[in-house]
């Protein structure tokens, strides 16, 4: 009995991980084609941070991050590397929540208005948001990829380690 | 260096790791391959040592990357598209000109907004003018958002041309609550203003610094 339960619970979080790694994929799938398809929109937004002033970085930065992210997706939803490509997304997404969230502070202090209720384009795919929900998803998403990172998420996978562990 | 297991599993747990470093660095260089061929086989891709935010004005119209195949439309008819779709409305010189001898524009009820960065405003902006440079807004807010609340008209403008910061900054006003039907973009921006002989003031607003109109 005790046995059947571990089996249950145990195919209930099989069930889970591979659901958070489509969740995931489809996620940044659409994230990235969405900037992507409207590539001069993120370059300006992306220029809002200041992140650095040479044009060929910026528009290399524009040009390349929304392809990267939908890379990153797809091999997310077919199960290529997953723990490489979770490693890879919470590299990209905690300094960009950071630098996000210092957007917000400064706009939160020049606007006098709660912090819940600055909302901007930060870039990221979904518009103007409010800046509670954008660093909640956030949150979620680095969580998510935390989760996959120790090797969760094998189920419906094409080959969910790139590089072979070698045998010992 | 040979990791062989242990009873504690440390050497594992490193290969694991070190496994899991391998393929962020795959991940990595894959990634950035797939994403420089990406944009550059897509027609909407950035042209990486092109300048998108010239300082100057060029006499073509600005295009989105993607619109390479449309059909030869005067810049006036395509910026009004534009402001169209986003809700914005897009004003000409003559109707500028009018609003600044308006006298309600003395009294803060018409007001004009420079979207150009500081240096640029320093040089020349339409005298009376507020600054408010949408890459920086924290910056602007204090002073402008007040002024744009109580005024029934905002002209927002930048170069003119090739420059899309007044459409920036007049979305980033409609973003914090200024009602896009009082929001107006000056397409032709401070060039159009310039070459029509229309008085410019250096330095800091209010500053009585008119730059001679051009003979």
């Amino acid at each position: 009995m005790k046995t059947d339960r571990t089996f249950q619970s145990r195919i209930a979080m099989d069930a889970a991980a591979v659901l958070a790694r489509w969740l995931l994929g489809a996620a940044f799938l659409y994230m990235g084609l969405s900037k992507a398809l409207h590539p001069v929109d993120f370059l300006k937004l992306l220029r809002q941070y200041d992140l650095v002033q040479n044009s060929l970085l910026l528009n290399s930065m524009a040009a390349t991050l929304p392809w990267f992210e939908v890379f990153c997706g797809l091999l997310l939803l077919l199960g290529v590397a997953v723990r490489g490509t979770a490693l890879t997304l919470i590299v990209m997404l905690v300094p960009f929540t950071l630098l996000v969230l210092h957007r917000a502070l400064l706009l939160h202090a020049a606007l006098a208005i709660p912090f819940c209720a600055v909302k901007f384009d930060c870039g990221c795919g979904a518009g103007t948001e409010f800046i509670c929900r954008k660093l909640l998803e956030n949150f979620l998403l680095i969580l998510l990829s935390g989760w996959l990172l120790f090797g969760r998420g094998r189920q419906f996978s094409r080959r969910f380690n790139l590089i072979k562990p070698p045998a010992s | 260096m040979k990791d062989n297991p242990t009873p504690s599993g440390v050497p594992d747990r490193l290969l694991a790791v070190r496994q899991i470093f391998g393929e962020f660095a795959l991940v990595a260089v894959l990634g950035a391959a797939f994403a420089f061929a990406a944009n550059q086989i897509s027609p909407l891709g950035l042209a990486l040592t092109r300048n998108y935010f010239p300082t100057g004005t060029s006499p073509s119209v600005r295009l989105s990357a993607g619109d390479t195949n449309s059909g030869p439309v005067s810049p006036t008819q395509f910026l009004a598209r534009q402001m169209q779709e986003k809700g914005l409305q897009l004003l000409d010189d003559s109707q500028s000109a009018r609003l600044f001898r308006d006298p309600r524009f003395k009294q803060d009820i018409i007001i004009f907004v420079d979207a150009r960065d500081e240096d640029s405003y320093q040089r020349g902006h339409i005298p009376g003018a507020y600054e408010f440079d949408p890459f920086h807004p924290e910056k602007y807010f204090d002073a402008v958002l007040p002024l744009c609340q109580k005024a029934v008209q905002i002209v927002v403008y930048c170069n003119g041309g090739d420059c899309d910061d007044s459409e920036s900054a007049a979305l980033l006003l409609r973003d914090v609550g200024i009602s896009n039907l009082k929001l107006f973009v000056f397409g032709g921006g401070i060039t159009e203003w310039m070459t029509n002989n229309l008085p410019v003031e250096t330095g800091a607003r209010n500053s009585g610094i008119l730059r001679k109109p051009n003979p």
